[in-house]
């Protein structure tokens, strides 16, 4: 009976050995990088360029599944239930991870601040405060105000939907000039987004600096300032929107990556260490300087999540200071 | 004029390197194969695909993933006629007549007029695309909010011309799909409609559950409780597998009708193929001599939405090519793909890219080529499925169906969702009402109350703004015409008297 009792436990001995093996040897399998949106988008595109990257610096395939739908939600819980091992990650951003997390608290069946944990932060997405040329004659931050003053209610603007960032940007943006701009949500995104604005729907709207580029080309869409830390190389004559006379308004579209919150220390190091290497990638440089994008990856593991907390914080402030009637 | 040629030339140069052609092959041939498998539809297989053109040059990337979107709408065809089930959003309304054809034993030349006529449309609309992508472009430009709700509006009324059976059964339907399409968040205020509190219903009930449920799905339980009536199909000779002269003689004209208005409806973006095949069978319908024969396996009736189709998926790039503005999903990929190229679609790409866009126009046609020479042949082997009993081919079309309704969102949901829409279809097939008014109506409605809410705030409450816009008003006479036709009080007694037989 001791012996069988010595051989149960030895070989309880070397299956434990052998699952901490496993684990100094993260990843050893395919990793899936679960995502909020539909292929295509930008969220979308982020985590394939750093899964990319992350599988030549782990070599392991990191498989980019798409599961959109109700705010993000779906996916983030899948991700959070999922076994905490390092083998489901999750890339958000600040709608789907900042934004849903507080206004849509209800609505999730798990303790958000409690299940999820951030990894590390990816890029940020540079927007411009942007003007359409259509029917609407408007060269600067102070000349949009002016009109939108002598003009109430007749200046619109377009967002990607009701509580959507670029919503609450713009009603901060109305209340801090004082001016009153009727909202005109499209819920398909920054593709409609610009559809509203070339055919004149809308006048202005925040929209992604990348998304808006061709039309800024064509002469179609103006951008009037961009809401980054500092003004974009390829456009030097559009100033921040901090120097337009507002700062402080505006959100920064970043992207960053999540685990289930049990996820061990070692496997969040080792992610958080391939992050900052892949970030150094000049693929990846390039293929994001394209875009318009910085990528940000954070300092370190505590910076990514102290950060997130921050990104909470300003929404509860946000979220309670501007009340967007969402009747559930 | 010479321009044109030098850029043309340009193109097929581009197009017909080995490498471009061989992905040209490569995308038809995936195109067909997902197209004919019920439920898995170009979103979720260019989706899949899209990591692998990262790596290959944008134009090649492009051109692979173009084959996939045109070749669904050929093979879309097939499990149309053949089994009717829609394989795309786009062949819905093939189902009707096509399905029809099979059943009399003419399955192969309902095949070789959706191909042949996909063929011609395709064809057609390249060149379209070649010479006029800047000035069509700006006509869906000019068209905002009120422009789509007068052109929703008439989409609407065509509908209820679109059915067979009772007018108001018909109108019962698109009701019905209205109120399906009402599912989820309201996007103009963010409060939740019709969802039970849930969260999965939160961004509505999605067109795949809904289409295939009802159309497939019913479709088999109706099979299964009458087993006479299957065997009848299988048994059925198959004489034929090329159309007569007679079919010739009555498709071309349809052909022709189909292309232009599917040509035009692909340009608007949210329009594309769908409302064009819709618009194309409601068109064939209404000019037809005798329009008893629809609903009865009229030829027409499949000559006229597959060509309409194929012609919207087509200028369906016009948008995405010339504005960046992707008129659906499968668009808003391949944008997607371009980016990571660091190329952003919009005025600028025929004049900074050439190559890129005309080499992509000539691929287009390429590919269509191709289309056609893998399709006509296999017209035979897709008839011989027929004679697959049913007992087998059923499960095998399930099967498909689950996973092709769970790749859309890798969503376990929607295929509950989509077995309660098959026994709706069902119900549907028993109380002989026709499920494709209420599909058209799920698909408008909720785009025709965004634009009207959306036409309403830019006038700021004045419904006037719909009549003082010069296209949202054509469209308006031209709604209360139809409706005129309708209810002319002759006209109405021999409608009621032609649609009481279907």
């Amino acid at each position: 009976m001791k012996r069988l009792t010595l051989a149960l436990l030895s070989t309880l001995a070397l299956a434990i050995s052998g699952a901490a093996v496993a684990q100094d040897k993260y990843p050893s399998k395919p990793v899936k990088l679960l995502v909020p949106y539909a292929p295509g988008g930008a969220t979308d595109i982020t985590s394939r360029l750093f899964g990319e990257q992350l599988k030549n610096i782990l070599g392991q395939q990191f498989v980019v599944e798409s599961k959109p739908g109700a705010f993000g939600i779906l996916a983030i819980e899948e991700m959070a239930r999922s076994k905490p091992d390092g083998y489901t990650l999750f890339v958000g951003n600040v709608s789907t991870n900042a934004i849903t997390p507080v206004l849509f608290k209800k609505k999730f069946s798990i303790d958000f601040d409690k299940s999820v944990v951030s990894v590390s932060r990816l890029a940020i997405y540079p927007s411009f405060l942007i003007t359409t040329t259509t029917n609407f004659d408007v060269k600067s931050v102070s000349e949009l105000v002016a009109y939108a003053k002598k003009n109430p209610g007749k200046v619109r603007y377009t967002s990607a939907g009701v509580g959507s960032f670029p919503h609450f940007d713009m009603e901060i943006f109305g209340r801090r000039a004082t001016v009153d701009m009727v909202h005109i949500p499209n819920k398909t995104g920054a593709a409609g987004m610009i559809n509203d604005l070339v055919v004149g729907d809308a006048h202005t709207a925040f929209l992604n600096a990348a998304s808006a580029a061709a039309m800024i080309k064509a002469g179609k869409l103006r951008p009037i300032a961009v809401l980054a830390e500092r003004r974009l190389t390829d456009y030097p004559d559009v100033p921040t929107l901090a120097e337009a006379g507002f700062p402080g308004v505006g959100t920064l579209h970043w992207q960053s990556m999540f685990a289930p919150a049990q996820t061990p220390k070692p496997v969040l190091d080792t992610l958080f260490k391939a992050i900052v290497e892949a970030s150094k990638a000049p693929a990846l440089q390039e293929a994001f300087a394209k875009q318009l994008v910085s990528v940000k990856p954070s300092t370190s593991l505590d910076e990514a999540q102290t950060w997130l907390n921050g990104e909470l914080d300003t929404w509860r402030k946000i979220t309670s200071e501007v009340k967007i009637d969402l009747t559930d | 004029m010479e321009d044109f040629f030098a850029n043309l030339v340009l193109g097929f140069q581009v197009a017909l390197t080995p490498t471009n052609l061989g992905f040209a092959l490569l995308g038809c041939l995936v195109g067909t194969l997902i197209g004919v498998l019920p439920g898995i539809g170009p979103v979720a297989t260019v989706a899949m695909l899209l990591p692998l053109t990262f790596k290959l040059e944008p134009v090649s990337g492009l051109i692979m993933l173009a084959g996939i979107f045109y070749g669904a709408q050929y093979g879309g065809s097939t499990t149309a006629i053949l089994v009717n089930l829609p394989g795309e959003t786009s062949s819905v309304v093939t189902c009707i007549d096509g399905h029809q054809m099979a059943r009399q034993g003419r399955a192969g030349a309902a095949l070789a007029i959706a191909a042949l006529g996909s063929f011609f449309a395709g064809c057609f609309s390249t060149l379209l695309i070649a010479l006029f992508s800047p000035p069509l472009a700006k006509v869906g430009m000019s068209f905002g909010a009120p422009e789509y709700f007068s052109l929703m509006l008439l989409g609407l009324v065509a509908a209820v011309v679109l059915a067979h059976g009772s007018v108001v059964k018909a109108i019962a339907m698109v009701v019905l799909g209205l109120l399906l399409g009402l599912v989820g968040i309201d996007g103009n205020t963010g409060g939740a409609r019709f969802t039970f509190g849930t969260i999965v219903l939160s961004d509505g009930i999605g067109f795949v559950p809904l289409a295939v449920g009802i159309f497939g799905l019913g479709e088999i339980i109706a099979n299964l409780t009458s087993p006479g009536k299957q065997r009848s199909l299988v048994q059925e000779k198959i004489s034929r597998l090329w159309p007569t002269a007679e079919d010739f003689r009555l498709a071309w004209p349809a052909v022709l009708r189909g292309t232009g208005l599917g040509s035009l409806l692909g340009v608007l973006p949210g329009g594309g193929a769908t409302l064009s095949s819709f618009a194309a069978y409601v068109l064939e319908k209404k000019i037809a001599k005798d329009p008893s024969r629809f609903g009865n396996g009229a030829i027409e009736g499949v000559a006229g939405p597959e060509s309409a189709n194929n012609a919207g998926a087509q200028t369906s790039f016009i948008p995405m090519l010339t504005l960046g503005i992707p008129g659906n999903a499968v668009m808003a990929l391949m944008i997607g793909a371009l980016t990571i190229h660091g190329i952003q679609p919009g005025p600028q790409v025929m004049t900074e890219r050439p190559s890129l866009f005309w080499g992509m126009v000539a691929s287009m046609w390429i590919g269509n080529l191709m289309l056609v020479v893998i399709n006509l042949p296999l017209i035979g082997m897709w008839v011989q499925l027929l004679k697959v009993p049913y007992r087998l081919l059923n499960l095998a079309i399930l099967l498909f169906c689950a996973i092709g309704v769970y790749t859309v969102n890798n969503n376990v949901f929607e295929v509950m969702l989509t077995a309660l829409f098959g026994v709706l279809g069902y119900v549907f097939i028993r109380l002989e009402c026709e499920p494709a008014p209420l599909l058209l109506g799920f698909v408008l409605g909720p785009l025709m109350e965004e634009n009207l809410r959306r036409a309403m705030k830019i006038a700021g409450g004045d419904p006037m703004i719909f009549v003082e816009r010069p296209i949202s008003l054509g469209l308006l006479i031209a709604t209360v015409l139809l409706l005129l036709v309708v209810a002319l009080p002759a006209i109405r007694g021999k409608r009621e008297e032609v649609f009481q037989e279907g």
